[in-house]
């Protein structure tokens, strides 16, 4: 496991907070796939790498998530975007949802 | 069932059983019951916008559909892109058409797996009848042709 470092603190000074960006402060989607047993595990792969512009190796590992696992989480957007690779992921009639990230 | 590639193209060499089964399966299209793929196995949204939204998706599926089938009917209406020949037939897939088909053989090997129940993780040898082998046969062959497809854009099906 790697180390993490410690923040030095002196008196005196103030510490600036890190804002946050817009979008992680914005309710977040979650687009997730879901296994099941009809959908080949190469046409899973050549889905990924359409939808989403992934090269081969990263596609191929979340569609290893979704045959062990049951499920990938494939990305995290706002509501819109999730609702259109939700829409492109359905229209190659691939098992994904979108939920919201609690 | 061969395939060539040339520079911008993918041609199919089916013969005459390859040909005839192609396109009774294809006739099935679309086979995904409508309405049945839901945005969410939650609610991600308040219920009065969730109905809405699961709506629209509904709208944009079944559009694609429609679009899908024109897009079928087109290419085995076209004799330079489909034409029979002596020992079958030579269809012919430019790039964007590769995508579409994928869709649309999917589609039928989904739906008949939906209509013979979803059965996880397949069916039963036992429970192949007079009733559920027409869903089985339109599953197995869309696979069938969808394998192939897939082994030419360089897969490892």
């Amino acid at each position: 496991m790697s180390e993490t470092a410690t923040p030095e603190v002196h008196p005196g000074t103030i510490q600036e907070k890190k804002e946050e960006s817009e979008s992680s402060l914005e309710p977040g989607y979650l687009v997730i796939c879901w296994n099941d047993p009809v959908n080949y595990m190469d046409y899973v792969t050549h889905v990924f790498q359409t939808v989403f512009g992934w090269p081969r190796k990263k596609a191929e590992f979340h569609m290893l998530q979704v045959h062990e696992q049951g499920k990938s989480v494939l990305t995290r957007e706002s509501l819109e975007k999730a609702e259109h690779y939700v829409h492109q992921l359905q229209k190659y009639t691939l098992h994904a949802t979108m939920e919201r990230d609690e | 069932m061969k395939i060539t590639r040339t520079a911008n193209k993918l041609v199919f060499h089916l013969g005459k059983r390859d040909k005839q089964f192609f396109l009774e399966v294809l006739k099935l299209y679309p086979r995904m019951p409508s309405a049945h793929q839901r945005l969410s196995k939650t609610a991600p949204v308040p219920d009065e916008k969730s109905n809405q939204h699961q709506q629209l998706l509904d709208e944009a599926l079944a559009e694609q559909r429609a679009e899908n089938k024109k897009l079928l009917d087109e290419l085995l209406a076209d004799s330079d892109r489909f034409k029979e020949t002596e020992t079958g037939a030579r269809l012919s897939l430019l790039a964007g058409d590769v995508e579409w088909l994928l869709q649309v053989l999917n589609d039928i090997r989904v739906g008949s797996w939906v209509r013979l129940g979803s059965p996880e993780p397949k069916l039963e040898f036992a429970e192949l009848n007079h009733l559920t082998a027409p869903d089985y046969w339109a599953m197995e062959l869309s696979g069938y042709f969808q394998v192939h497809l897939l082994r030419a854009l360089g897969g490892k099906s």
